[in-house]
């Protein structure tokens, strides 16, 4: 799959959540990412409050990285330009926030 | 500096076209072969870019005798194709060039990658004594370079068909991360590590084989090395770190355990082809666990912050490190770590020697 049909059907999914706040079909999205590049599909059905690095999900450099490209792709955010210390991927709802206050339009 | 080269198939890397050929496909050029030799011992790595189905990447393969660390074989666009391997290799796209006997095919890869050393296989055949195509160092992992990479398609495959978790995936490939003290013997590997690693290099500047010689002997200063092998194979060296113990007091002696001191690295460096190994979580536990044993209250590590060395910043991230400002352009920001409460561990592929 290219980075634009991946692109594709992420759209897919967000306009079919058109009902619900944008951060929901954030936090889906980012689930969906999350399974794809760590490889555990158990991942997908995460709580919002999981912590993405350690003892949550593991994220490490590799899975980190594919995250982020992942998420510029779907989102059009760069959360690496924009955010030094990566805070922001402290747990899934702070990166889904931190993701939504800065959709494009 | 050049450190890989992508080779068309059809009249390039063969004297004909792979699928008009019949029974017998095409002969290697035999110049060609020659050129992919000689960049192979200087630890060059090849790759195959081609308009033709997988199965002629593996003839190229088994007639070239060479091995190939990364084949795009398909219809689609070829700079499409040469993205995929720079990523994949962990490339800069400078550090890359391209082989075509075709000008729609040049032209194209030069237009969407600039960056790229675009060349005609007449160039080609020259190349080996160009500058760009010359290592200012080469060392045993050096040589053994396009090897390795033959060993990571190997794994990545086998990878891809696991399933499971990568921590499970390195437990099944047997994986074996192991960080020690440097000798005098491993000073050329560190050196060539300073010169070559730029993603996850926390510096930016080669550090000269004197220079590093020096600080074996300083008792103010540690060097350290990352060793990484599994049962596809042996990396060697893989990464290496320069530790400053901090100031010594007034009788010349580092202070002990027990003063209030902190440890800084000026210098943390890995191969980007040991990404996603468990070696840097390995050495950054391994450091975080040794600062405190000697002492000290915190792990401080200037990084420069880059576009591409966002995977060494996620993995500071992850073991707790956290820059204190945004950095003014072109300084490192100072990533740094309290050594009290919980540290990260050690994960069980790795073994940490004692170190002095």
């Amino acid at each position: 799959m290219t980075a634009g049909e991946r692109s594709a059907a992420g759209g897919e999914r967000a306009a079919g959540d058109g009902e619900r706040p944008a951060a929901d079909g954030v936090l889906a999205g980012l689930a969906g990412i999350l399974a794809r590049v760590t490889g555990r599909a158990d991942l997908s059905v995460i709580a919002p409050e999981t912590a993405l690095f350690g003892d949550g999900v593991g994220l490490d450099s590799l899975t980190g990285t594919m995250l982020l490209v992942e998420v510029q792709h779907q989102f059009g955010v760069d959360v690496a330009a924009e955010d030094l210390n990566l805070d922001s991927l402290a747990t899934l709802a702070s990166l889904a926030a931190f993701i939504s206050e800065r959709l494009p339009s | 500096m050049i450190k890989c080269v992508v080779w068309d198939i059809d009249n390039t890397l063969l004297a004909g076209t792979y699928l008009e050929s019949g029974e017998q496909p095409p002969e290697p050029d035999p110049e060609l072969l020659g050129v992919l030799r000689e960049l192979g011992r200087r630890g060059i790595v090849h790759a195959l870019a081609s308009k033709n189905p997988p199965e002629a990447a593996d003839y190229v393969a088994t007639v070239t005798g060479v091995p190939f660390a990364a084949a795009e074989c398909g219809w689609g666009r070829k700079s499409d194709a040469l993205r995929r391997i720079i990523d994949d290799l962990g490339l800069g796209a400078d550090a890359v060039a391209f082989v075509d006997d075709d000008l729609m095919e040049r032209a194209e890869v030069a237009a969407a990658l600039p960056e790229v050393l675009v060349l005609l296989p007449e160039d080609a055949a020259e190349a080996p004594s160009w500058p760009e195509f010359q290592p200012a160092v080469l060392t045993a992992e050096g040589r053994r370079r396009g090897e390795m990479y033959a060993q990571r398609r190997r794994r990545q495959q086998e990878a891809r068909a696991f399933g499971g978790s990568r921590d499970d995936f390195l437990r099944r490939a047997g994986t074996q991360v192991l960080i020690a003290p440097a000798g005098l013997g491993e000073v050329p590997r560190l050196h060539e590590l300073s010169v070559r690693t730029h993603q996850f290099n926390t510096g930016g500047d080669p550090v000269g084989e004197d220079e590093l010689a020096g600080l074996l002997g300083s008792a103010r200063h540690r060097l350290v090395t990352a060793r990484l092998r599994d049962r596809f194979g042996d990396d060697g060296i893989v990464g290496g770190v320069l530790i400053d113990r901090g100031e010594a007091n007034d009788s010349g002696v580092p202070p002990g355990p027990g003063a209030a001191r902190s440890w800084t690295v000026p210098l943390l460096m890995m191969s980007c082809r040991a990404l996603g190994r468990g070696v840097l979580d390995a050495l950054l536990a391994a450091l975080c666990q040794r600062a405190a044993a000697d002492g000290a209250a915190e792990l401080r590590m200037p990084c420069l912050v880059t576009d591409r060395n966002l995977p060494l910043r996620l993995a500071l991230a992850a073991a707790g490190f956290r820059a204190g400002a945004a950095p003014r352009p072109g300084e490192p920001a100072l990533f740094a770590r309290p050594l009290d409460g919980k540290l990260p561990g050690l994960p069980d592929w790795a073994t940490v020697a004692d170190w002095p």
